[in-house]
């Protein structure tokens, strides 16, 4: 199998001393191939940013490793590391125009005067920011000076690119194009890259590969479509993307299915933790879309709707369960299904394929 | 042309729009008198003696001046002066802040007491350290040659406004994004270039603005130089000494008019500097200061100065104590309480009056700084720009030439003040009063254009009516700086010294006056009792407000007391 090209070996750090002591990053594995993206994706203070900043050479790990292309980099400082990070503030020289922020480590590198133009005006002409040289970051739009903070880390040609949470400043629109720009380019330089985000929607649509962190500690690594369909735990289920939780035991074992009992009626899943019993109580993970409403009918769980908010393209309803909990339901193009309104009776019913099983936790 | 028109007529609506309110028109015509009387006119004054020999316009008082280099000296004295406090002032306060900001140092709190602590005492208690430490009968006595002259006052002067560089820096380098830095070293520059092309190109507006501050400041001292000039003459001392000593108004105000030019020219240089749109505005979310793995070559030098420093103000502010305790400094170290006995059978009515006269001051500054910021900063009326420069004059000129303004204008009845005031309690008063009123009106201006004017509409779309917004919600936000104005005032109404000496009397007198003339008398143990007293009441005022300010401030923004 091919090396991995960043390697975090059992990555640890802690700030603080004996009674206050954090631990912010617990014992981390992880492994990047080349070219890959890799998002670090989780709430505030899960340990991702202090995971990329380890990585950059800003802190120092408490025990553990960062190997890039096979070399432990732990005692090389930051400026004479092969990283490049694009910052949250995208931290722009004020005091100096575009071409020399991009300029700034081509020249400390001490390249010659036409190889700094050279690079710097392909890397502008890249990225979208010609005619710009020569203003000064503050006469820039956010966007641009987005730009000119990846730029100012692509010209490098780091062997890994750093990015923490570079979107969060700019509004909603922007962020879906820079997105999809910065992925287009990633792709074609092949720039093995680590992004830190706590957007969702950012992670899936960014990524190789998704890692979910809680509390300094690693919950999930994978594609985004396995970590949305199996999650490996409720904290994955519930952060990526929404999800209903219903506590059910387990009553027969196929090879491929689970039956399990909720309230009475009998709930059919695809198979796919090996470790779940019969009798073992479970959750099943429903995503909201993946919920049918009808009439009541005998074979259907009943429930009754609390709300619904009409949005056009969809219609989201709350309903009260038998077992007094609250779900949540979309229901697409809901011109074309019968509507229900508050207080009025249910039953309700799952796409099988999409439900998933956990083990209790 | 048209123009012009449009805007006398505009004027004339502001005038009667003023006149429909007749309570602000008063007040300000009030406010216009009393600055014209109390600090345009003394200042004219000191002008017009300048240029005047029996009666006539002249410029030979100039040309006497300039070609005697009796008189010509100091001024190249004080400037020299000066450059050195400020070059070697300017750097200790960046180190300082560089310790406090960019290190993890230990001990930063106390690090940042001990190096703004010589802002609450009047200069020239560290020039009677000096004295006790490396005058003739000091500890060291010799161990720097001579210390009345050149090395003594740049010594004392250093630790005196250091402080101000510092505070002033340390705003500058607090603003400086860190994650500026982490970019920089992320493109692969060293800790030294770091320094070199990001963080010292991005100071410099505010290095050079914390280098004339203090450069103001040790041209406009009167206290150290009189007691530790010696030979080596400054412009503050030899203005004072024409006019006390010599009775030559002419000459005096001469000299004053050459300390005044070079101090309002930096001045107005370190306002420029500071109006003009620095770097120092980050765009996007600062991120918090990240101080980690900085090389032991930057660490310990950085340490080692902070600490040096730290060391020499302990040891100055420790030998005041210790000298005020000893029975007679050099000769006879018994330990003894005789010299507070003393002290206070001279210095009783001095300390009451400065006491009497501070707490009079201290509110009226108070009351009418937080008045006139409001009127510069939430009225339009004709003159509004001349009110806010003739209120802030007085910041600018040094305490000498004011002073010799107060006697010049105050000595005879004139136009503007039909009665004698000289050897009145009012002169004082008036003077302490505009001497720190700008200091209340630039606190009060910060806090009132900290307050969003959709917050007062806020209370009134809620019901209550302007009385009632301006007592519940302008009054509570505005009380934390009207307060720290108030500590601000008092601190320097009494550690007064270069302004006040030209107008005190036997019926009035100060404080600060009884020192520098134990002083003078060579009682260096009963200088440095009073001097004890001194710095005691101030710091007891500064805590009494301080806790005052921590009790209505809950959730306000904070201000801090001392300020430069």
């Amino acid at each position: 199998m091919k090396r991995a090209y960043l390697e975090l070996k059992k990555l640890t750090k802690s700030f603080g001393k004996g009674q206050d002591m954090v631990v912010a990053v617990d014992a981390i594995d992880l492994d990047v191939q080349e070219g890959e993206l890799v998002t670090l994706l989780g709430p505030s203070g899960c340990g991702k940013t202090t995971t990329l900043r380890m990585i950059a050479g800003f802190h120092t790990p408490t025990s553990g490793d960062v190997l890039i292309d096979g070399v432990a980099v732990n005692e090389i400082p930051p400026n004479k590391r092969p990283t490049a990070m694009v910052f949250q503030n995208y931290a722009l020289f004020p005091h100096m125009t575009v071409f020399e922020n991009i300029a700034y480590g081509l020249r400390i590198r001490r390249e010659s005067d036409e190889q700094v133009k050279e690079k710097v005006g392909r890397i502008m002409n890249l990225i979208g920011l010609e005619g710009l040289a020569d203003r000064q970051p503050r006469q820039l739009s956010g966007g641009q000076q987005q730009r000119v903070s990846l730029a100012r880390a692509m010209v490098m040609e780091p062997k890994v690119l750093l990015f923490d949470e570079p979107l969060s400043n700019l509004d909603a629109k922007l962020r879906v194009s820079t997105r999809l720009e910065i992925r287009k380019l990633q792709q074609r330089l092949g720039i093995t890259s680590v992004y830190v985000t706590h957007d969702q929607e950012e992670a899936m649509t960014l990524s190789d590969k998704v890692v979910i962190m809680d509390r300094g500690k690693i919950q999930q690594i994978g594609s985004p479509v396995e970590i949305y369909s199996h999650p490996a735990n409720r904290f994955v289920a519930g952060f990526m993307g929404k999800a209903n939780f219903l506590e059910a035991t387990v009553k027969e074992l196929g090879e491929s299915e689970v039956v399990l009992e909720y309230c009475g009626k009998t709930i059919t899943a695809p198979r796919w933790d090996k470790s779940i019993k019969t009798g073992d109580e479970a959750t099943i993970v429903v995503r909201p879309e993946s919920v049918f409403l009808d009439p009541p009918r005998e074979d259907l769980i009943e429930g009754t709707v609390v709300n619904s908010v009409y949005f056009g393209s969809q219609m989201l309803y709350e309903v009260e369960m038998p077992d007094g909990k609250l779900l949540q339901a979309e229901i697409a193009d809901p011109q074309d299904h019968l509507l229900f309104a508050k207080g009025h009776s249910v039953g309700l019913s799952f796409k099988s394929r999409s439900l998933h099983v956990l083990a209790k936790e | 042309m048209k123009q012009h028109s449009k805007s006398r007529i505009q004027q004339i609506n502001e005038i009667k729009k003023l006149i429909r309110e007749p309570f602000l028109f008063i007040s300000i015509l009030v406010i216009f008198y009393l600055l014209i009387v109390f600090v345009i006119f003394p200042i004219f004054q000191v002008f017009k003696t300048s240029f005047m020999v029996d009666g006539h316009f002249t410029l030979k008082n100039y040309r006497d001046v300039l070609r005697q280099s009796y008189y010509i000296r100091p001024l190249f004295n004080s400037i020299l002066l000066g450059v050195l406090v400020a070059t070697i002032g300017t750097f200790v306060g960046f180190v300082f802040a560089y310790a406090i900001t960019r290190t993890p140092m230990r001990g930063k709190g106390i690090f940042r007491l001990i190096a703004t602590f010589p802002m609450v005492s009047p200069p020239f208690v560290v020039a009677l350290a000096c004295i006790l430490l490396f005058g003739r009968a000091g500890i060291f006595a010799g161990l720097l040659g001579n210390i009345y002259g050149l090395t003594g006052l740049t010594i004392v002067e250093t630790i005196a406004y250091a402080p101000t560089a510092f505070l002033a820096l340390i705003g500058v380098l607090q603003a400086i994004d860190p994650s500026l830095e982490e970019a920089a070293m992320d493109c692969g520059a060293s800790r030294g270039k770091v320094f070199s092309t990001i963080i010292l190109p991005l100071a410099l507006p505010g290095i050079v603005s914390a280098w004339l501050l203090v450069f103001i400041q040790s041209l406009a001292d009167f206290g150290t130089p009189m007691i530790l000039s010696g030979n080596y003459q400054v412009l503050s001392v030899q203005a004072y000494l024409q006019i006390t000593g010599m009775f030559d108004l002419a000459r005096g105000s001469t000299l004053a008019i050459l300390l005044l030019l070079p101090t309002v020219i930096a001045f107005y240089l370190q306002k420029y500097l500071l109006s003009k749109k620095s770097y120092v505005t980050v765009t996007g979310k600062p991120t918090s200061a990240t101080i980690k793995n900085l090389e032991w070559y930057i660490k310990y030098p950085v340490y080692a100065m902070c600490l040096i420093f730290a060391f020499i103000v302990l040891l100055f502010y420790g030998m005041v104590v210790w000298g005020s305790f000893q029975k007679l400094w050099g000769v006879d170290s018994t330990l003894t309480l005789r010299n507070y006995v003393q002290m206070w059978k001279i210095g009783k009515k001095y300390i009451k009056d400065s006491l009497l006269l501070s707490f009079i001051v201290t509110p009226i500054t108070g009351v009418l700084g937080m008045f006139i910021a409001y009127l510069i900063s939430r009225k339009q009326f004709v003159g509004r720009n001349l009110m806010e420069f003739s209120s802030m004059l007085t910041f600018a000129v040094p305490g000498t030439v004011v002073g010799i303004g107060y006697i010049l204008a105050f000595n005879n009845p004139s136009f503007f003040m039909p009665v004698t005031l000289t050897g009145t309690s009012i002169i004082i008063i008036a003077l302490l009063i505009f001497r720190n009123l700008p200091v209340g009106i630039r606190n009060g201006v910060a806090a009132i254009e900290q307050i969003d004017p959709s917050i007062e509409e806020a209370s009134i779309d809620l019901g209550a009516d302007s009385g009632v917004t301006f007592r519940k919600v302008t009054l509570p936000m505005i009380t934390p700086a009207f307060f720290s104005g108030l500590a601000n005032c008092f601190v320097r109404s009494m550690t007064a010294i270069s302004a006040i000496i030209f107008v005190v009397s036997g019926r009035w007198n100060f404080i600060t006056v009884a020192v520098l003339g134990f002083v003078d008398n060579s009682q260096y143990a009963q200088a440095a009792a009073m001097s004890l007293l001194l710095i005691s009441i101030v710091l007891l005022a500064l805590g009494v407000i301080q806790i005052i300010t921590n009790r209505l401030g809950k959730g306000m923004q904070s201000f801090s007391i001392i300020e430069q």
